[in-house]
């Protein structure tokens, strides 16, 4: 459970950081690397999440098909 | 413990890290200023002095700060010692192994070394003109560089702080 708690406040603090990289880069005119930081901080959050969802199937096949 | 030690080594690191990038976004127009200054003085110096080009060094090199005095004083001492070196050689090794220490870019070094060729090896006309050409085209360097300024100086700076606080938070 503790686990749980400090991914999901690390994921949080990834958004707000790159909300953050966004609004700067876009206020200084570069929406291009604006939209690449936004993009590359998704795909990390994205690598997270799927990491969380391989140890929940995981756990699901252990208990289900192999008893 | 040592986490969060660790946590503030980084951020610290990559805050001094963005601040170092806009000081250098913050000198280049300041430097090219100077740059532009002693060019002026140098075409004072040939087209109301006629003095020779060791001692017109020499005399910038004493007027002008930091970063550009070391370079036009090695440069002046290298006329100075009297080696088979032309003066045009001189001149682009000099700008060359000095133009890391200064904040300006390649666009200013092309210029330089562009003007060293044609120092000393003609008449006086022809030296003021080609000075007058480096002097304006540093100028509009210059403004390329102001404009840059606005728009890297605080960017550089933020980022720094922002980009240390993802890595603390990635690696946590």
């Amino acid at each position: 459970m503790n686990f749980d708690i400090n991914a999901i406040f690390q994921i949080a603090g990834i958004g707000i950081i790159t909300a953050m990289i966004h609004t700067v880069l876009k206020q200084m005119g570069k929406e291009d690397m604006a939209h690449w930081a936004t993009v590359i901080g998704f795909v990390v959050v994205m690598f997270m999440v799927i990491r969380l969802l391989d140890e929940l199937f995981q756990e699901i096949k252990t208990i289900f098909l192999f008893q | 413990m040592m986490k969060i030690l660790g946590a503030v080594l980084i951020i610290g690191a990559s805050t001094l890290f963005g601040y170092y990038k806009a000081s250098l976004y913050a000198a280049r127009p300041r430097q090219i200023r100077q740059l532009i200054h002693a060019l002026k003085r140098l075409a004072t110096e040939i087209g109301y002095g006629s003095t020779p080009l060791p001692e017109a060094l020499a005399r910038l090199s004493s007027q002008c700060s930091r970063p550009l005095n070391r370079m036009f004083g090695t440069i002046a001492d290298r006329l100075r010692t009297g080696s088979s070196d032309t003066a045009k050689d001189v001149w682009q090794e000099s700008v060359r192994l000095f133009w890391g220490q200064t904040a300006m870019k390649s666009p200013e070094r092309e210029t330089m070394l562009e003007l060293g060729s044609s120092l000393g090896i003609s008449d006086r006309e022809n030296q003021l003109k080609h000075i007058e050409l480096a002097v304006t085209l540093l100028q509009h360097e210059e403004a390329a560089a102001r404009d840059e300024q606005l728009k890297y100086e605080k960017l550089s700076r933020s980022l720094g702080v922002l980009g240390g606080a993802l890595i603390v938070i990635l690696i946590y």
